[in-house]
């Protein structure tokens, strides 16, 4: 019989993917990618591998932003690459990549690629602009980013 | 002048036109970049956005009119303007993401970002649509604006 994760196409695997992250369940999320990962969000400078990090990439999303919604407006599927582009709104509840909690609202359009091997997430690349997510969280500048 | 061509659209050719657009936008061929679009092609460069008193402007409308003067623009404060290809994925439907670092080293002002002869580097993302004419209706581009400011040595984020 074969494994159903096998059978996964990688546009299903990355839908399941946004549907356990918008619903903010990361242990579903983190449970569909490779153990060994490869993680990379150019706006935090991470780049790293293992889904230890790839699961507090989306744990910190989801504690700095408790209302966090994820709205997905396209799913482009390239072969075995998978970009999902969409929206990410929320009110600060916690401190955020520095910034420290203004109850201020977010809301952020971005893309991520995904690449996809036997029905699992071997790479994600994270795109999105720090600017306007600092602006959004009321910060002025980069060399203060914790001052309000 | 727009190009048409008689290829059939697959995805190897629609990743082609994609290569060529980055070909020409190294060269700082903006008008042979346009050519490669259709003459009503979408534009966004979702990072793009300035912060009025009454309105924000952004990056967001048509490559004729937005994305044209934004290339000239760019490739007039960096003289050296430059891009390196890190991946190009496509399908049959026209579809081409492609992962394109692009540097360059700032010579006139930028926005706000007073000119201090730095250079920068800074991934992008970027999405295409091809029609079945080969030419590109749409271009939608994803970059981490803070960190060109930054490695430009503008800390203020407006």
């Amino acid at each position: 019989m074969t494994s159903p994760v096998l059978t996964r196409t990688p546009t299903q695997t990355v839908q399941a993917f946004l549907d356990a992250f918008a619903r903010h369940d990361i242990d579903a999320a983190v449970a569909l990618a490779d153990p060994q990962v490869t993680v990379t969000v150019h706006p935090l400078g991470v780049r790293e591998h293992g889904a230890g990090e790839l699961r507090k990439i989306l744990a910190d999303l989801v504690r700095g932003f408790p209302d966090l919604m994820i709205t997905v407006s396209r799913v482009i599927t390239t072969g075995d690459v998978v970009t999902a582009l969409f929206k990410a709104e929320g009110t600060q509840a916690a401190g955020y990549a520095g910034a420290i909690n203004q109850e201020k609202h977010l809301d952020i359009d971005q893309a991520w690629r995904f690449v996809t091997r036997g029905g699992l997430i071997t790479e994600v690349t994270a795109y999105w602009c720090q600017a306007q997510l600092y602006r959004r969280l009321a910060v002025k500048r980069y060399d203060e980013i914790a001052i309000a | 002048m727009t190009e048409v061509s008689q290829r059939p659209r697959t995805a190897e050719s629609a990743a082609a036109v994609v290569t060529e657009f980055f070909d020409r936008y190294r060269a700082h061929d903006i008008d042979g970049m346009t050519d490669l679009c259709s003459i009503n092609a979408d534009f966004s460069y979702v990072p793009v956005e300035i912060w009025g008193k009454q309105r924000v402007l952004r990056g967001d409308g048509k490559v004729c009119t937005v994305g044209k003067p934004l290339w000239t623009g760019l490739v007039t404060s960096f003289p050296n303007l430059s891009n390196t290809v890190q991946s190009i994925t496509s399908n049959d439907d026209g579809d081409v993401v492609a992962q394109v670092d692009i540097e360059g080293t700032q010579q006139l002002a930028w926005g706000l970002i007073a000119p201090a002869g730095r250079h920068y580097r800074e991934p992008h993302l970027f999405i295409f649509h091809v029609g079945a004419d080969l030419l590109i209706d749409s271009i939608a581009a994803y970059w981490n604006d803070a960190g060109i400011s930054q490695q430009l040595g503008h800390i203020e984020v407006d």
